[in-house]
């Protein structure tokens, strides 16, 4: 990538040449490859590869991108012009200027860790990878008919070279790799289920020799044969109920994570992600119980959403956005830090050379506390476990929810008892947050690509927690 | 696109679609009646498919700089040298073919629009101001394409056209939004202001909603929802989905899977369609599928290797998106058949029911069984002896796609073309009244 400094230097240097206040260039390569078998049969190797710049400018308050791939420095130079002839143009109908939160420079190189070369791994070996996890499926194994199995195994390594007008200068490294699959269930007279799951790491093949992915796809398939035959409907009262790490996770994203992205709540995404429930003044502001604390980090080794500066060259740290379930920080760019009168917090994150950088989550998970499931469950009378779930919304406020369970069981009398189908979990963020009791001290973190911004960039995270118990609320399905 | 071809075909690979594209998009973001950011992009991306003997592999390169292709040709022919002996052997499309023009698609105007997007964007706000909207955000995209296609089948053509849209959405309050959309491949088509009437007005008129109460209802889907339902329909209905085991119309082909009211289909050709194109990315001319006609399913969309497996025709669907597939069957232009209703007869229809405008967030507890919710976003307003009455909002869609098919009772006359972010196929849907739609709410 050392190629691509001068690049970087020619584009900061044409766009303040025409009249940018401040400018910054991100050359980005991503090569990755993906690996699919349906039903035992290979999809095709894709592969792709991705080289290009991405130069941001603010010109009078008004904020240009603008990408190309083609890297020849007269390409380069019109790109920068554009930019900033672009954003010149909208100035007249911008009423709120953008502006950035001051921020150190730095100059730095950085790379995550991968022990094994993923490109120095044949695609054989990769294949045999999702062969033996194939075989692993067969009906004399998991004794359950799986007439449909989906294995994708990815894997992607990005080098980036960020420059800006201030004087940083960056070089980063991220290996990413992942496993997910998809399996369909089927018992006579009982119907389908069905089971996604995302084990990711941003590390080497070592991730895969380690994740025994084929134990994990033989226990998902015995799950859903238990739930086939023998689950039951959960019961319709008020319950308590224990959800377990998989479940924590979402929520943690989709309703703590997504509503405390600044963008958000200045009605940045008001169009496309939506706003938020949380408003400017609810710092502070007691959101749930004080078992409830939840954080964002991006500097978590080997996790799907690492990194150690962000696409505005700020130096990552760990965000707690809701502290004894008090909400105690936003996720923040340089922009909406500006805005709010603080520091950014390292949110800021684009997926490619040619998509401008948005406040993201890293990897969002509840602090652990002091229970094992055990206890969790012990002195529930009348509950629910839902340890794993399928479906899943909420609102663009973020603030009306819904998890259907997928691998589910009932608990009676403080002990965990027979399958439950689909359990239905809908409640509104305080009423969830409000009524956790307990909190578990294992936590497991599941891989994501969540989805925001115009156009779509879907960014690597890990969501993750402890399971945890909430009281007293109605469980549907 | 000939290196590439040449090379692949020195490394003994039988089928070989190298396609092109050359694009140039612009878009203005705006929010709180201001514009937030420009975007500019300029893209120049070649796709290599390749399949022998059953096997396949393939390539998407955005990356000029020292890309040697035959390093990559080769890289892809030990792909699929490794992988076993795929389930069904196939060829590419037997060309030269004739690509006939399509009318309307390209507008030279919108390839130097440029400025006018700020413009757009100030219509549509005002206009939604104007309607009462305190705040109003959206997003309008303009570019143009031009698209390339050689195949060692001997098929070789290019297309080109262009594309203007914009997605309003108005607040008049905390909950009280509204969405508009206008998209167009012609400028004279294309009315941001009209999109910020609607925005605005929906938005005026969902003030002061109060929580729904879950049940069954008669439904008046707007364009924007039905449009996202009828884009998991045409997933659905892609062979590729259905081999996958994620479609809820496996097994169905020929039977009855809507209500004799409903017929689907998509135009690749359609003049003026947003998503028209001559030629699929296997080199194949395209046309129009019929889906689903008077609530059969009559096919579904293919590719050649899905139409060799299924032992079906060409629909000039192949689009190459990487990923888990390479080359996947997907729609161009979906077209739902209108009704006979006015809009006020839908109403009268329902008698007592709701009428939703827009969702978001759709998601399945199963693909197979299409068992599924999604969240009713903007206005959402209760129907009552047959008139539209007081916004209520909280509500999901919890339901079965398949139900919901089987239960349309009645499509409006006039239509209305849908894309947006979270309907990435532009649909002309009519408004549509389906009968007991499942309604649910969340525990505070």
């Amino acid at each position: 990538m050392e190629i691509l400094e001068d690049e970087t230097r020619l584009a900061v240097e044409q766009a303040l040449k025409s009249g940018a206040e401040y400018v910054e260039a991100r050359a980005q390569r991503d090569v990755g490859h993906t690996l699919t078998l349906n039903n035992g049969v290979a999809e095709p190797v894709t592969t792709t590869r991705r080289l290009g710049v991405g130069i941001r400018v603010i010109v009078d308050g008004s904020m240009g991108f603008a990408s190309t791939n083609n890297l020849e420095s007269s390409q380069i130079r019109t790109s920068a012009e554009t930019a900033v002839r672009i954003a010149k143009a909208a100035v007249r109908l911008i009423s709120a200027p953008s502006k950035l939160a001051p921020e150190r420079s730095w100059e730095d190189k950085w790379e995550a860790r991968m022990k094994i070369d993923i490109q120095q791994v044949s695609i054989k070996e990769k294949f045999d990878e999702l062969f033996s996890i194939e075989r692993a499926l067969s009906f004399d194994h998991v004794k359950v008919s799986l007439p449909s199995r989906i294995l994708v195994l990815d894997d992607e390594l990005t080098e980036k070279f960020y420059r800006n007008s201030e004087g940083s200068k960056l070089q980063g490294f991220v290996p990413r790799i992942s496993l997910f699959f998809i399996l369909t269930g089927e018992e006579k007279g009982k119907g389908t289920i069905q089971r996604m799951r995302h084990e990711a790491q941003t590390r080497g093949w070592e991730a895969v020799k380690e994740w025994n992915a084929s134990a994990i796809a033989t226990d998902e398939a015995m799950m859903l044969g238990r739930m086939l035959r023998d689950g039951v409907h959960p019961p319709r009262d008020e319950i308590d109920l224990v959800l377990g790490s998989e479940v924590t996770g979402i929520i943690c994203h989709e309703s703590c994570g997504h509503p405390q992205e600044a963008d958000r709540i200045l009605g940045r995404e008001g169009a496309q992600a939506g706003e938020s429930y949380v408003k400017r003044d609810m710092l502070g502001k007691r959101i749930g119980s004080e078992h409830v604390t939840i954080i964002d980090d991006p500097t978590l080794p080997d996790s799907y959403g690492f990194y150690q500066y962000d696409d505005e060259g700020v130096k990552a740290r760990p965000r707690t956005l809701i502290k004894d379930g008090v909400i105690s920080d936003l996720l923040h760019n340089r922009e909406t830090a500006a805005e709010f009168g603080v520091s950014s917090n390292a949110a800021a994150r684009s997926v490619a050379y040619d998509r401008e950088p948005l406040i993201r989550m890293a990897n969002t998970y509840m602090k652990p506390g002091e229970y094992t499931l055990d206890e969790l469950v012990e002195d529930v009378k009348s509950g629910v476990y839902m340890k794993s779930f399928m479906e899943w919304n909420i609102d663009d406020r973020r603030y009306n929810q819904r998890y259907v369970g997928l691998e589910a069981y009932a608990i009676r009398k403080g002990e965990i008892g027979a399958p439950v189908r689909n359990p239905i979990l809908e409640v509104t963020t305080p009423g969830l947050y409000g009524r956790v009791d307990a909190v578990g001290k294992l936590v497991e973190y599941s891989g994501a690509t969540c989805g925001k911004g115009d156009p779509q960039q879907g960014a690597a995270v890990w969501t993750g927690g402890p399971p945890i118990r909430i009281r007293k609320i109605h469980v549907g399905g | 696109m000939n290196r590439i071809l040449s090379a692949c075909k020195k490394l003994g690979v039988r089928s070989v679609a190298v396609a092109f594209t050359r694009s140039r998009d612009q878009m203005v973001r705006f929010s709180n009646n201001s514009v937030t950011v420009v975007n500019s992009w300029q893209n120049e991306v070649p796709t290599v498919y390749l399949a022998s003997n059953g096997k396949r592999a393939a390539c998407r390169i955005e990356e000029e700089e020292g890309v040697e292709f035959k390093s990559i040709a080769s890289e892809l022919v030990d792909s699929m040298n490794v992988i076993p002996q795929g389930d069904v052997d196939f060829d590419l499309p037997r060309g030269p073919f004739n690509y006939e023009k399509i009318d309307g698609i390209y507008d030279r105007r919108l390839t130097e629009i440029d400025t006018g997007l700020v413009d757009a964007a100030e219509a549509a706000i005002n206009s939604a101001r104007k309607e009462g909207a305190n705040r109003v955000s959206g997003v309008v995209i303009s570019g143009s394409w031009e698209h390339f296609v050689l195949t060692s089948a001997g098929a070789e053509g290019s297309s080109k056209g262009t594309e203007i849209e914009i997605t309003v959405r108005a607040f008049a309050d905390e909950d009280a939004t509204g969405q508009g959309i206008s998209i167009a491949t012609n400028l004279d088509r294309f009315h941001p202001d009209e999109a910020g009437v609607t925005a605005g007005s929906i938005a005026r008129k969902a003030r002061g909603a109060l929580a729904g109460v879950p049940g069954k209802y008669n439904v008046v889907f707007g364009p924007a929802i039905f449009a996202d339902l009828v884009d998991r329909v045409a997933d659905s209905a892609s062979a590729y989905t259905v081999d996958l085991g994620l479609s809820f119309f496996q097994d169905l082909l020929g039977k009855r899977v809507s209500s004799e009211k409903f017929s689907l289909c998509d135009n690749g050709r359609l003049p003026f369609g947003p998503g028209s194109i001559s030629l699929d990315d296997e080199g194949f001319p395209t046309g129009e599928t019929h889906l689903i006609t008077k609530g059969t399913l009559e096919g579904y969309l293919q590719t050649s290797y899905t139409a060799a497996k299924h032992k079906a025709q060409l629909t000039g669907s192949a689009q190459f998106e990487g990923g888990l597939a390479g080359m996947v069957p997907a729609p161009r232009n979906l077209i739902v058949e209108p009704g006979e209703r006015e809009f006020d007869d839908l109403l009268d229809g329902a008698m007592s029911g709701l009428y939703i405008t827009n969702n978001w967030y759709t998601r399945f507890q199963n693909y197979q069984t299409g068992d599924f919710s999604t969240i009713c976003r903007d206005g959402v307003f209760e129907i009552k002896d047959g008139k539209l009455g007081k916004p209520v909002k909280g509500l999901r869609v919890s339901d079965n796609i398949i139900r919901i098919l089987q239960s349309i009772d009645a499509l409006s006359k006039k239509r209305q073309w849908i894309r947006w972010w979270e309907v990435p196929t532009p649909t002309l849907t009519p408004h549509v009244l389906v009968r007991d739609v499942g309604i649910t709410t969340a525990s505070s």
